[in-house]
């Protein structure tokens, strides 16, 4: 997935690489030398870009059951009426506040650099909408300078375009579509209570099979039980795990985090790692970590529950977004506070609570 | 052709390939406008099935300069056999202004950037020849967004104060198009439109692509696509719009 950034060869015409360098030459000049000093948005293909989608960065509970109650038209009429209204923050707001922070000591420790988080708001609303979505940015002062409003349009294209490294959105399906065009994907879910955050560290939490792994074992949980599947991972132990679609999106994060470990900030880090799984340390945890290390990445914190609730753990640790496979843990975690994003990845789609769907739907 | 009349001009080396060798029976091959001619009959096409004593529609003139005139019964029939194109205009190159003025040529359609004083406009190479049931028309944010107040990054980006001048004036000679195209779209609703209008703001801060926004919502019309890229390259989003024309009067050159 991190093939994005280094394919140079997909899409430019022909002069279309010397273009890009000419127009960011400019767009640089041009930011530099603006009377405000507002930090300027980083090269697209250095930068660690996350496309957050208007309704996980606001709340638009409100406005979309004019949608859906009253139609498209309606909907975009209402959004005018209450174009100066700010949006209140959604889900994907802690989110991309703690990004700023981790831009804004990258900046002072690289003033010069182009390795930062770029966001970008990937929506797929009409552009009329555009005018409120800005003027809330404005009223948050957000870091967020680039978007695109599709009218309608499936944003998968853009996506691509603008290089991103993860993709958030409260829309399953597309959430789903971009997993499947290797994008680093996830369905965000508002937490049924609020939880104070850190604003001085970015905090981002990994469930690990079917998420940074593929879903090799748990296909092999949910088909042959935990006997076989600790047997397996024993035997295995020293065989990499194949990568899950988030894997792309720690090694991103890593990068970051090196950054700041180059000079000296190794324990004042404002970007910290863990992994949140249900696996046992002793009997199965051993190739996880393996893995991560044959692939050169590093979590600063492994926790394995050996099959115990998520839910309690992560509300310690406070994540600004925990991401995981199974709907039973995501339920889970957002009943506790804890910000959760929803990886519709692998065979866990096909199971409800450990029961296959399909079985559960014959029954009823 | 009354003052409705989106009244656009397209070069017949675009609709044609006039440079290849052609036996004389068969019909010139189909250039670079070929598929804006096919998208805008879409909409003309469906603003009639609106209202049939529709007078708001496209006309669309072949233009030839300094054609020769073998040349001009060779587009004659192939214009014929492919397009029903209401009008042509053969005229040499110093007439070529005034002939646009005559005709109240709205916009100029040119894959190449022409120099004209009539509002001009880029002919975009279709990647798809075939799917043409929605005519995509992309503005410059950055021009249109441009205010009094806001030509300070114009001139951080290396452009000098005629060229911005040019830019202001360019913004103004774009309005009535805009108009006509803002008429146009509101007769079709938000979805299965076959008009499609895009806002590309290139350089310019999120501020500026608000601003165009707006600009553009008094003026009448507004715009299904807005795309804000902070400098970011246009290539690989332009690459996934594909739009027909793309107007801004040489910004991006």
């Amino acid at each position: 997935m991190s093939e994005i950034k280094n394919n140079e060869a997909s899409p430019a015409p022909a002069g279309g690489a010397s273009g890009a360098e000419k127009d960011w030459a400019e767009a640089k000049a041009a930011f530099d030398n603006l009377k405000s000093k507002k930090p300027r948005p980083p090269k697209p293909h250095t930068a660690v870009t996350i496309a957050v989608s208007s309704r996980t960065l606001f709340n638009m509970v409100e406005e979309r059951k004019v949608w859906e109650q009253e139609g498209l038209e309606r909907y975009v009429s209402y959004q005018q009426e209450h174009e100066e209204q700010p949006l209140k923050p959604g889900a994907a707001f802690p989110f991309v506040k703690a990004l700023m922070t981790v831009n804004t000591r990258l900046r002072e420790l690289y003033p010069e650099g182009e390795e930062l988080f770029d966001i970008v708001l990937m929506t797929n609303n009409h552009a009329q909408v555009g005018v409120r979505l800005i003027n809330s940015i404005n009223h948050y002062d957000l870091l967020i300078e680039r978007f695109c409003m599709t009218g309608g349009k499936s944003p998968i294209g853009y996506l691509k375009a603008y290089m991103t490294n993860l993709y958030l959105s409260k829309d399953s399906d597309k959430v789903q579509e971009a997993i499947e065009a290797g994008i680093a994907a996830a369905t965000m879910f508002t937490p049924d209570m609020e939880t104070e955050l850190s604003e001085t560290q970015l905090r981002v939490a990994f469930d690990g099979d079917a998420v940074l792994f593929s879903d090799e074992s748990e296909i092999i949980v949910k088909q042959h039980g935990l006997d076989t599947f600790f047997e397996h991972e024993r035997k295995n132990e020293n065989k990499p795990l194949a990568q899950g679609p988030l894997k792309c999106f720690l090694e991103a994060l890593g990068k970051l985090q090196k950054k700041f470990y180059a000079k000296n900030e190794r324990l004042n880090c404002p970007i910290r790692t863990y992994l949140v799984t249900a696996r046992s340390a002793a009997s199965s945890g051993a190739r996880v970590l393996k893995t991560l290390r044959s692939w050169g990445l590093e979590i600063d914190e492994a926790l394995f529950l050996a099959g115990a609730p998520k839910g309690p753990l992560l509300q310690k640790i406070r994540p600004h977004i925990f991401f995981d496979d199974q709907m039973f843990h995501i339920e889970g975690a957002k009943e506790l506070g804890t910000i959760a994003a929803h990886v519709p990845y692998g065979i866990g789609q096909k199971y409800h609570k450990g029961k296959l769907i399909e079985q559960l739907a014959k029954k009823s | 052709q009354s003052d409705c009349t989106l009244v656009t001009a397209v070069s017949c080396h675009d609709i044609f390939d006039l440079q290849t060798g052609q036996s004389d029976s068969s019909p010139l091959a189909k250039g670079t406008a070929f598929a804006f001619i096919k998208a805008v009959q879409s909409v003309n096409e469906r603003l009639v099935k609106l209202s049939e004593k529709q007078t708001l529609l496209f006309e669309v003139i072949l233009l030839g300069k300094d054609c020769e005139e073998q040349a001009k019964s060779k587009i004659f029939d192939s214009a014929k056999y492919y397009l029903e194109i209401g009008k042509f205009c053969f005229c040499s190159k110093e007439k070529f202004e005034r002939t646009l003025q005559e005709n109240h040529v709205k916009l100029f359609l040119s894959s190449d950037r022409d120099d004209v004083h009539v509002p001009a406009a880029l002919l975009c190479q279709q990647a798809d020849q075939q799917v043409q049931n929605q005519l995509k028309v992309l503005f410059s944010g950055d021009l249109i967004g441009l205010t009094e107040d806001s030509t300070e990054y114009l001139k951080d980006l290396g452009f000098n104060d005629v060229q911005i001048h040019n830019f202001k004036a360019a913004k103004g000679r774009i309005q009535e198009f805009a108009m006509l195209i803002g008429e146009m779209r509101r007769r079709f609703g938000c979805e299965d439109s076959p008009l499609h209008t895009i806002l590309m703001t290139v350089w310019g801060s999120r501020d500026i692509c608000a601003t165009a926004l707006k600009t553009l919502r008094a003026w009448g019309l507004d715009v299904d696509e807005a795309f804000c890229l902070a400098g970011a390259p246009c290539t690989p989003i332009l690459t996934v719009l594909q739009p027909h024309i793309l107007w801004d009067d040489g910004l991006h050159n």
